[in-house]
């Protein structure tokens, strides 16, 4: 029997913002300034997500230093779905997004 | 009050010295590169992430906020194998009971010893397994481990056979000389299981340490006895060459000072245990223990130690648990930089244009 453990409350409030457009890359201060949490417990958070396959990284190429961006993968929208985190409808044209390296 | 000087001296000279990187920008970047820059080896990526994050972080209030957060996930990254971590934690603790165990039954007087020691090397285990995937092995770092367990081993070696021999000279009734001597020998062996990045290097480490050891036990197994044990004592000496030879050799293959000073100073992290075991081994040897020195015969009488052997080997322990494992290295460690300067102050001069 496997148990499954149902995530904390910061953990779904991540998937929560996450999925509140799951087609947008999200970049990691955002996350935390959205969530009001402190960057001590969103990376973790998200570090686990990525470590089960819930969420996807890129990093992105703007102006300054590539950034690192983060969204839900099928998995992870079926995870949040299964959590009771409502995902809002994809629009029909995918949102635009930073121009990615290595995604 | 002198030792804690000359400690914040050094941890100061190496804070200003060894800093990953001085054009890092203010202190909350600084510190990100310096936290991420200790992340295990499967979260470095996301060691660069949140570094690269802070550079899209306004205002100084944000920036001090975002470096906080960042220190708390390097100093407690999520751990992915938790089943191993719990395992490896459960192992550890049967063997520090199993440890106290023993050492209550056989040596008693190294109780409090033993039972610091065995938990603190749980927790280290514990850890090691929690922050890595898959710990590598290469040659260079498996044999770097190996010197820094052996080194610790034969200091732990050392007491318990000083506390077998000569029981009385362990006692210990403040209890603070056996946990002082299990946190700084687990501490050693922290900073000789600690990840490296330049394998190569280590290969000077390797010799100048094996080296020290060669020599240390060969003249602790083979030197003439007199009445206050063997001497005159070279292992400082050859401890000060083998420090030079790694922080110079290293200084002169990458000319790179903070890469010459970590040598020097993993150099002086392998030996200094190893030194307090031969120093300890060489005083063992000695048959006829007798008192020279004005003071301790003046004081042996009021000692309340039942023989001059014990009185001079719990003085010898103390001595060396203080001097051998923090005044020595720290001074060693002041050679380890001065050595790596000088090694690679030709390479800086010609870097100015």
């Amino acid at each position: 029997v496997t148990r499954v453990r149902r995530p904390s409350p910061q953990t779904l409030a991540v998937l929560e913002a996450l999925a509140d457009e799951p087609d947008r890359w999200r970049y990691g201060y955002d996350l935390c300034t959205q969530l009001g949490l402190p960057a001590g417990s969103v990376y973790p958070i998200l570090m686990r997500l990525a470590d089960r396959g819930l969420l996807e990284t890129s990093w992105a190429v703007e102006r300054g230093p590539a950034r690192h961006l983060y969204r839900l993968t099928e998995a992870g929208r079926e995870y949040a779905t299964a959590h009771a985190v409502p995902l809002k409808p994809t629009p029909a044209k995918r949102a635009a997004r930073p121009r990615i390296a290595g995604a | 009050m002198v030792v804690f000087v000359v400690l914040i001296v050094v941890v100061a000279v190496s804070v200003l010295t060894l800093r990953p990187n001085r054009h890092a920008g203010d202190a909350p970047a600084w510190i990100v590169v310096a936290a991420t820059n200790h992340l295990p080896e499967l979260r470095r990526e996301w060691g660069r992430a949140m570094a690269a994050e802070l550079t899209a972080i306004p205002g100084r209030a944000g920036r001090w906020r975002f470096a906080v957060g960042v220190l708390r996930v390097a100093l407690f990254p999520p751990v992915r194998r938790r089943s191993r971590v719990l395992a490896v934690a459960g192992i550890g603790l049967a063997a520090a009971v199993a440890l106290e165990v023993l050492a209550v039954n056989t040596v008693p007087n190294i109780a409090v010893f033993a039972g610091a020691l065995g938990p603190l090397l749980a927790a280290y285990a514990t850890l090691l397994a929690a922050r890595s995937a898959q710990p590598s092995w290469a040659a260079a770092y498996a044999v770097v481990v190996g010197l820094g367990a052996l080194g610790v081993l034969a200091a732990i070696a050392a007491v318990v056979r000083v506390a077998a021999s000569h029981p009385a000279a362990t006692t210990d009734p403040t209890h603070v000389y056996s946990i002082v001597l299990a946190v700084i020998l687990v501490g050693y062996l922290a900073v000789a299981f600690a990840p490296r990045r330049r394998l190569r290097t280590l290969w000077w480490v390797v010799g100048a340490a094996a080296g020290f050891g060669a020599v240390s036990i060969g003249f602790a197994l083979t030197a003439p006895v007199g009445p206050m044990g063997v001497g005159p004592e070279p292992a400082l000496p050859v401890a000060s060459v083998a420090v030079v030879i790694a922080a110079v050799g290293v200084g002169l293959t990458t000319h790179d000072r903070a890469a010459a000073v970590r040598a020097g100073l993993l150099t002086v992290a392998l030996t200094a245990p190893a030194h307090v075991a031969t120093d300890l081994l060489a005083l063992l040897r000695v048959h006829q223990f007798t008192l020279t020195d004005p003071y301790d015969i003046a004081a042996y009488p009021h000692s309340g130690f039942p023989d001059v052997a014990s009185y001079l080997l719990s003085d010898a322990i103390s001595g060396e648990i203080i001097s051998g494992l923090v005044l020595r290295p720290v001074i060693l460690g002041l050679v380890a930089m001065v050595a790596a300067t000088a090694a690679t102050a030709r390479s800086r001069i010609a870097a100015v244009p």
